[in-house]
């Protein structure tokens, strides 16, 4: 993680306070090229406030984030998705009475989607390649059977899979995901990281969540967080034998790992 | 004579708010935008008629002096001018349409403006006092549309005899309707439409996403107002005369909600069976309010009816009925309807 040039994002001592309380001190993390770059930490230790202040949800108290060696700290969200960055939810945002296959479509840029362009017929190969697109994700993600159905009759974790469908469909370089498979059965979750991650060639990835058992093994790099900070970082092996991260996060089920 | 009066009125009507609830649904069906200034679009038009294309005959008739007396006598030159050739008076007619719509949209934009960053409920509050300060100033001051006096405009179709006129005014309402109707359509069943119903959903997903809510609202905004302008040009140059309590909150704001409220969110065809329903009972209550006050030994005045009656609508919609009519469909272009098939999912 040494080389600049190979960093596609890294913060430099972001910091975010919530009167008083901080949710995030000047953290420092950097996600390499092609990589798929993990942060875990216990609950309320500043992983979702990190990624939205990343994504210009929030605005930063101090320090900057660098994407492709630019500074994009405080940039507004739509400005984000056009550098490149795209963010799932942690708490899935569904658009409710959209169905799931609109829900994929509005992902991506479409000529269509402008009052002018919605006139005239030029949008129309642009929508049947995103519409291809979609439906392919949908099946990837094993919920193109659903594609008709509003999201607000999906259950928690078929909205997570929607999540992580938009967000493919947005082409994007960076693709940073909040607990990507809360809720998700094991068998489905493995094999949506396995095919997720190995998308890696084309897009980079800085996935948080819980699910240890599940997730350490798709992953290249490790931060753990605490309290607003980072506390340690490094391949899945230092992590697991790191004391402090055994005491604040691991407690006892990785204790005899 | 008095039932052809009464049909050819609710047709009239149908056709007015037609336009204006269609350009509603935009943005409230939607684009989930509570413009609750509606009503002040629709008074744009009624300024584009009575002020503008008055003013414009002023100079091109070489009329000096105030408005509000000038206006005068711009009608009684005009509609003689327009007796003799019809073109002049068509011409005009299609003038004034397209300086409504012009001056909307730039209106409807430019209120938008500072309010666009609020959520929805501020939103609404502020477009509704926007609007009401428009209003006032439109009474008040007699050099817009004649203040309390009110202003003439002439009568476009002077060529046409006098018993005609409504039944022009009816078939031109509902020719107008009909051309917002396909142009509705047209533009919300694409991908415009979509992100519309996104935005409305969840506007943090439309951002991450990469579109800019802020100039989404405010063109959208622009385009509705543009049109419900139109409406308000053509029941000024029906009424002949403009005056500013013509244009009241209530009835092009509050009952064009109701009316798309009771059809159906989100979708063209519930906003027709809203309006035709609404304006029906409408016309058809106040035309024999003061019998059926009778028939039924009302305890109060019957100008109170229509206000009763349609807020016990609005009340009972929203608890038996709140997705109105019809239910809003999704929306699946052609492209991909194409793909849907060639999956095998859709027939
Ligand atoms: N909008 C907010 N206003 C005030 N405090 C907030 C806000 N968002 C987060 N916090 C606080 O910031 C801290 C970090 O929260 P955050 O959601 O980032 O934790 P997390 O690591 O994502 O936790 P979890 O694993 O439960 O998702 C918590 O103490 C939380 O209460
Ligand atoms: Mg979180």
């Amino acid at each position: 993680m040494k080389s600049p040039g190979n960093k596609i994002l890294y913060t430099k001592n972001l910091s975010k306070f919530f009167e008083g309380l901080k949710a995030l001190d000047r953290v420092n993390i950097a996600v390499e090229k092609n990589k798929v770059i993990l942060i875990i930490g216990p609950n309320g230790s500043g992983k979702t406030t990190l990624i939205n202040v990343i994504s210009s949800f929030y605005e930063a108290d101090g320090g900057q984030v660098f994407f492709e060696g630019e500074d994009i700290t405080n940039l507004p969200p739509h400005e984000i998705y056009r550098r490149g960055i795209i963010r799932t939810f942690q708490i899935p945002h569904p658009l409710r009475k959209l169905s799931v296959m609109e829900n994929m479509l509005i992902a991506n840029d479409n000529p269509g989607e402008s009052f002018i362009g919605s006139i005239g017929h030029s949008w129309m190969e642009r929508e049947e390649e995103l519409a291809e697109k979609a439906f392919n994700f949908l099946k990837f993600l094993k919920i193109d059977h659903l594609w008709d159905t509003q999201a607000y009759k999906l259950s928690g974790g078929q909205l997570k899979l929607l999540e992580i469908g938009r967000a493919l469909m947005a082409d994007a370089k960076l693709i940073i995901m909040d607990e990507p498979i809360a809720g998700v059965n094991p068998v489905l979750a493995h094999d949506i990281l396995k095919r997720v991650t190995e998308l890696k060639e084309e897009i980079s990835f800085f996935i948080v969540e819980h699910r240890l058992d599940i997730v350490l093994k798709y992953v290249d790099y490790v931060y753990v967080m605490a309290n607003g900070r980072i506390i340690a970082q490094g391949s899945e092996k230092d992590i697991l034998s790191d004391k402090e991260v055994i005491e604040v996060y691991l407690g006892d089920t990785y204790a005899e790992a | 004579m008095a039932q052809e009066y009464l049909i050819l009125n609710i047709l009239l009507w149908i056709g007015f708010y037609l336009i204006v609830a269609l350009s509603l649904n935009i943005e409230y069906g939607f684009g989930g935008i509570p413009n609750f200034g509606r009503a002040l679009a629709v008074l744009m038009g009624a300024v584009a008629v009575g002020s503008l294309t008055n003013r414009i005959l002023m100079l091109y008739f070489g009329i000096g002096g105030q408005i509000v007396e000038a206006s005068g006598s711009i009608k009684t030159i005009t509609n003689d001018l327009v007796a003799q050739n019809p073109a002049a008076g068509i011409s005009l007619f299609i003038i004034s349409i397209v300086v409504a719509a012009i001056l909307g949209s730039l209106t409807g934009a430019l209120f938008i403006l500072p309010s666009a960053k609020l959520s929805e409920d501020y939103l609404a509050i502020t477009l509704l006092s926007i609007s009401e300060v428009v209003f006032m100033t439109t009474y008040y001051h007699p050099d817009i549309i004649g203040g309390y006096y009110g202003i003439s405009v002439p009568n476009f179709f002077a060529f046409i005899p006098g018993e005609q006129r409504l039944l022009l005014f009816a078939v031109l309402s509902l020719f107008f309707a009909f051309l917002t109707y396909l142009f509705v359509n047209r533009i919300l069943t694409s991908p415009y439409g979509r992100l519309l119903k996104a935005m409305r959903e969840d506007e943090t997903v439309v951002k991450t996403y990469g579109k800019d809510v802020m100039k989404i609202r405010i063109k959208t905004v622009a385009i509705g107002s543009g049109i419900a302008a139109v409406a308000g040009a053509l029941y000024s140059m029906y009424a002949v005369n403009v005056i500013a309590t013509n244009f009241s909150r209530v009835e092009w704001t509050f009952y064009p909600f109701l009316m798309i409220l009771l059809g159906g969110l989100g979708n063209s065809r519930g906003v027709v069976a809203g309006v035709c329903a609404f304006v029906t009972a409408r016309i058809t209550l106040t035309t024999y309010k003061f019998e059926i006050a009778q028939a039924f030994n009302l305890p109060f005045d019957p100008v109170w009816l229509e206000y009763i009656l349609f807020g016990l609508l609005m009340l009972l919609i929203l608890v038996y009925r709140p997705e109105g009519i019809f239910k809003e469909k999704p929306i699946y272009t052609k492209p991909v309807k194409k793909v849907l098939k060639k999956e095998g999912v859709l027939k």
